[in-house]
């Protein structure tokens, strides 16, 4: 009887444990994400990066900026990988978009003050193709940036695994059959 | 039997905390959603395999609504993108519309100049405006996926 007692205790203290256990590391995951993860909002052809839903502002990406997502986003491999792919194409959206649209200003200008010369349509046509160019590539850039933070975030909920302790070397405790052979010699 | 009640009950203790870890893990990978623009097209995506799960037409959002009532912070956030988006882009095309016809009518040599000026005023205002209610929805809309994917996690 006192057995069965001490049995069902256990088994609910266990059971308890368990389910407190797996509750805190759901909280200490969730307080991760709220505390850390990413999202981004574009703004005038640039990518606020900002940390959490109103949380403060990690930086601005985009059009000739220097800010390094790659650095950012370091902790996660796949997140790095597409922050690369997110540079070149910003890096390239920015060089032919300004080009082109310097080109089709001037062309419009040109245009409106009654110069018309042969290279106007050429600047204007020009200048919209390669803001198309740029934009296009824009668009690849941006699709990247969201594929980085969304394996940023993802990674977050990892469990951070600690190094394993290195092992201790245990001295063998001595048998009985030891003592006599030790005894004998 | 007896013996054995214990030890099963903490087997099966701990096959339900391990499912309920790899659960949460496998609804992120699954579930998360994220945007990304294809051809110009804003599109939202789901899970690893990246499956598209809405789009936006031509003068219409992506139904983002529908896809993020799990998360009541997410559907406001939802809410508030589906009302901007449309608006914005309709006097966004509108503005550029008025641009190409205002650059269109400054070919013309006779044209008053205070209507060359009033139709520069009207495109660019359109263009700022409606680019600023595209900015306040694509907000919204980078929230709204942002706090759904949270509440994956809980």
């Amino acid at each position: 009887m006192k057995s069965g007692l001490i049995r069902a205790l256990i088994v609910g203290a266990s059971c308890t444990v368990t389910l407190v256990s797996t509750a805190a590391a759901q909280r200490i995951d969730s307080t991760r994400y709220d505390g850390q993860a990413l999202r981004y909002e574009s703004y005038w052809g640039s990518a606020r990066i900002i940390r959490g839903a109103d949380g403060p502002l990690v930086g601005t990406a985009g059009w000739f900026r220097s800010f390094d997502v790659e650095k950012l986003v370091a902790s996660s491999a796949p997140a790095r990988a597409e922050a690369r792919v997110y540079k070149s194409n910003s890096f390239r959206a920015s060089v032919v978009g300004t080009i082109g649209a310097t080109a089709a200003v001037v062309g419009v200008a040109l245009s409106a003050n009654n110069s018309n010369t042969a290279s106007t349509p050429i600047l204007i046509i020009g200048g919209l193709g390669a803001m198309a160019w740029g934009a296009q590539h824009l668009h690849v850039a941006f699709s990247a940036l969201s594929r980085s933070l969304w394996w940023y975030n993802r990674d977050l909920a990892r469990p951070q695994l600690a190094p394993l302790p290195t092992p201790v070397p245990v001295p063998a405790r001595e048998t009985e059959q030891g003592k006599r052979n030790k005894d004998a010699q | 039997m007896s013996r054995l009640t214990p030890v099963l009950f903490g087997a099966q203790l701990l096959i339900m905390g391990a499912t309920v870890m790899a659960a949460q893990e496998s609804g992120y990978d699954e579930n998360a959603l994220r945007v990304e623009s294809r051809q110009g097209n804003l599109q939202i995506l789901r899970g690893i395999e990246g499956t598209v799960v809405a789009r936006a037409g031509i003068f219409h959002p992506p139904r983002l609504a529908n896809l993020v009532t799990q998360s009541d912070s997410a559907l406001a956030e939802a809410k508030i993108f589906e009302r901007y988006y449309q608006p914005g882009q309709w006097i966004a095309a509108l503005g550029i519309a008025t641009l190409g016809a205002t650059i269109g009518a400054s070919r013309i040599t006779d044209i008053n100049p205070v209507i060359q000026v009033s139709l520069y005023a009207t495109s660019f205002a359109a263009l700022g405006y409606g680019g600023n209610r595209l900015h306040s929805a694509y907000g919204a809309l980078s929230k709204a996926i942002w706090w759904y994917n949270r509440d994956l996690k809980r």
